[in-house]
């Protein structure tokens, strides 16, 4: 199965040992093997299932988990910017849809994004 | 052996079909081909589309009798899908619109109602609109051409707000905490009138929706509603909902604190969240700022009262738990003091939590009310405590700044109109407007002003409908009198917010004209209804034609019965509120027949009480001389002035349980 990056370009897999979390895993349970990690993976068992999403940000905001980040199982392209936002930084996409489906994806038109992040933004701007 | 022919819904316009063997699928039951039990297998299969781009969804066979050659089904549901609604017999079911009619213009290119209290959305705003219409009018496209099939279409149009119904498409639009300007209500006065049959429902949640849409012409109308700041995003599948509140906010005068622009920070934040938009299940938040609760708080998965501290600065009172459905709680209080700048931290970390462990493994236990339940209410609260505590410092801190940037957006009327007399006058020389003015009119903060509630509870109507025609009325007349502005209320009916009460005879005499002065707010015939068995895929019962007998069996006696809320459910999962309601009637399907169960005792408001069932549940048409049984009970034995509630309460459950007994 193809792996891609964050922008949705196929990258190869270095071949790195990942810990692999299910959706339901604890992480206070893994907490000390999280400094030395390189590779985490977090499966999704279908894409409806959002705790990955959590587990993500749990990883990178609680536990400053700075490794490279991955989704594995099933997700969808229109999940793409959302799972960008939460933390992952690679992702071994599912067989119904390609590479080329995720990049096209992040076409700007098609995930606005958070409304509170962008207003946010221009107020700062502004 | 028994009778079936095979059913589904048109793919491109949702119109109920009948599968007629060679001759394909056609409109009317009576063409549709009969099948017994030994053929029926053969005859599914060949009729289920052999390819994702087919023409019909849900292909099912149903039961039928055949008397002097017409087809009928024997399900109540499958006779509504084949007739119409029963309550509509002007609209049969079948194909209504030819999509290539001409439209005119939209009214949002030659009006505006720039003094409405809404949040005014710039341009970069609208085009997260126009750009969320376009995507789904690609989507369709995609299903339409097969590229998409109906399980991986289905979650997006369900993001988009449209369901399939029984006739047709239901599009749900949402109206940001109730909120409503005139040129928006003109706009949805337009998909009324030429993308639906010309009229849409209005929600307990402070929704419309529109019964009759055609799937091809669904991105158009959004495309329409985009134009106006409408949308029908996250009014349905896992995420968070449209944000509910008071709707008096802003104008009334118990409020402490308008809710309004918290409820759009919450709104902004919950839009298109990364984190919480796949969520064991659909998530309601409700908000207010007056100590007497019209929002309902206590019945949402998190409900916020929002009310000043000792400085005077706004602070936050969470709930978290309450809700409906078939397992109603009223929810439990988390904290009574979150500071305005960690109001989103804290309602992440409840998120955080239900996101986390809230149950998948069965839809009916995946709410955040069974979550807290199972875990206890003390160990939930610690563990939103935990996660609050450790969420980082800096992150999605509400600063100064950005609500400023938000409120920024908000105009703040201007209430320049004294109090002339003339209101006063009215009131003494015209008994119907002092009747009105009784019921349908709220003390508004300013002492020149006045709220005003229209009642879509005619007698006799279907509770919370509108046509096209009145919503255009009710938006010159928000216009004329009410700085172009208007609310929708929990209860299914309109309210205009900023009436001057010199304009009140006047406006009185302009909801005359258009027969929308019905002066019945909070009384036996202001019922809220759920659409029911006439349009719903999930009904059980029609709860519509109950609404209509109650109320033309008390028209008359209303006011002296007084204050009493009636809430009617056509099924289990309770749009109509039936917990929550002083009676409340939950239609349920007994072998065939739609019966309904009485509760007594509920309350929405800051006293909120989910209702106790009195007994076995009654016949549809025994209906009205039960409820009459227990009003004319509460009327005996009422001291003076006693609500019917409070009576309830000081008396309990028997002298009623009794009277309805005694009728039944």
């Amino acid at each position: 199965m193809p792996l891609v990056n964050a922008k949705g370009e196929e990258i190869a897999d270095a071949g790195v040992a990942g810990l692999r979390l299910t959706p339901d895993a604890k992480i206070e349970d893994i907490a000390t093997q999280l400094p030395g990690a390189a590779l985490i993976e977090i499966e999704f068992p279908k894409f409806r299932d959002g705790r990955g999403f959590t587990l993500a940000r749990t990883l990178r905001e609680r536990h400053g988990y700075k490794g490279d980040l991955r989704a594995v199982g099933h997700f969808i392209p229109d999940q793409f910017a959302a799972l960008i936002a939460c933390g992952f930084t690679s992702f071994l996409t599912p067989p119904e849809h390609t590479p080329a489906q995720f990049a096209a994806a992040l076409r700007e038109h098609r995930q606005p994004g958070q409304l509170l992040r962008r207003s946010l933004g221009r107020a700062l701007e502004g | 052996m028994s009778l079936h022919v095979i059913t589904a819904n048109r793919l491109r316009d949702g119109v109920s079909v009948w599968f007629a063997g060679e001759h394909g699928w056609a409109e009317h039951v009576d063409a549709a081909a009969t099948y017994d039990d030994t053929a029926l297998p053969g005859a599914l299969a060949a009729a289920q589309p052999a390819d994702v781009a087919a023409h019909v969804v849900e292909v099912r066979a149903v039961e039928v009798t055949q008397e002097d050659g017409k087809l009928m089904p024997v399900a109540h549901r499958e006779q509504i899908r084949a007739r119409g609604p029963s309550v509509r017999a002007d609209l049969p079911a079948g194909p209504w619109r030819d999509g290539a009619d001409k439209l005119p213009p939209l009214p949002s290119a030659s009006s505006t109602s720039p003094h409405a209290g809404i949040y005014h959305y710039d341009e970069y705003d609208r085009d997260f609109l126009r750009q969320r219409a376009r995507e789904f009018g690609e989507q369709v496209e995609r299903r339409r051409a097969g590229e998409l099939s109906e399980d991986e279409f289905k979650p997006l149009r369900l993001m988009n707000g449209l369901y399939l119904q029984l006739h047709a498409y239901m599009l749900r639009i949402a109206i940001p905490y109730g909120v409503l300007s005139a040129t928006q209500l003109r706009q949805l006065a337009y998909v009324a009138r030429h993308y639906d049959r010309g009229y849409g429902h209005f929600t307990t949640r402070q929704n419309i929706q529109f019964n009759w849409l055609r799937l091809e012409d669904t991105p158009a109308a959004l495309a329409a509603l985009a134009e106006a700041d409408l949308h029908g995003i996250q009014t349905s599948g896992n995420c968070i909902r449209n944000v509910t509140t008071d709707e008096y906010a802003g104008a009334a005068a118990d409020e402490v604190i308008d809710p309004r622009l918290y409820a759009e920070i919450l709104r902004q934040w919950s839009t298109d969240h990364p984190e919480f938009t796949y969520l064991p299940r659909k998530f309601k938040i409700a908000i207010t700022g007056a100590p007497h609760d019209r929002a309902a708080v206590r019945v949402h998965d998190i409900g916020i009262e929002v009310h000043k501290n000792e400085a005077g600065e706004p602070v936050f009172r969470i709930f978290a738990g309450g809700g409906l459905g078939r397992t109603p709680y009223v929810a439990i209080k988390l904290r009574d003091d979150v500071p305005l700048a960690e109001l989103l931290r804290y309602n992440e970390a409840v998120l955080r939590v239900y996101n986390a462990l809230g149950r998948r493994d069965n839809m009916y236990k995946s709410r955040i009310k069974i979550l807290i339940r199972e875990m206890k209410p003390e160990a939930f609260i610690q563990m939103v405590e935990d996660e609050y505590a450790a969420l980082p410092p800096d992150y999605c801190v509400l600063t100064p700044e950005l609500v400023a940037a938000v409120a920024a957006r908000f105009p703040v009327p201007e209430f320049t109109r004294q109090d002339s007399g003339v209101f006063a006058k009215a009131l003494a020389e015209d008994a119907d407007f002092a009747a009105w003015v009784e019921r349908n009119t709220h003390g508004h903060r300013d002492p020149g002003y006045i709220s005003a509630q229209i009642s879509l509870k005619p007698i006799g109507g279907i509770p919370g409908d509108a046509s096209a025609d009145e919503m255009d009325a009710v938006a010159d007349l928000a216009d004329k009198y009410s700085l172009g502005e208007i609310r929708v209320s929990h209860v299914q009916n309109l309210v205009l917010p900023h009436v001057a009460k010199d304009d009140l005879p006047a406006l009185y005499q302009g909801l005359v004209k258009v027969g929308l002065a019905s002066a019945n707010v909070g009384l036996i015939s202001d019922i809220i209804a759920c659409p029911g068995m006439d349009y719903c895929a999930l009904a059980t019962a029609r709860s519509i034609p109950v609404a209509q007998r109650l109320a033309e069996r008390f028209a008359g006696r209303e006011r002296e019965i007084g204050t009493l809320y009636v809430n009617i459910s056509g099924c289990i999962n309770a749009c109509g509120h039936h917990h929550v309601g002083h009676i409340g009637l939950l239609g349920v399907d007994k072998n065939g027949e739609e019966v309904y169960q009485i509760t007594l005792g509920g309350a929405a408001d800051e006293n909120a009480a989910i209702g106790s069932i009195i007994g076995p549940a009654v016949p549809t048409a025994n209906v009205p001389d039960a409820i009459e049984a227990i009003v004319n009970a509460y009327v005996a034995q009422r001291t003076p002035g006693e609500k019917f509630i409070d009576t309830y309460r000081r008396l309990g459950a028997a002298p009623f349980k009794e009277a309805v007994n005694a009728a039944r």
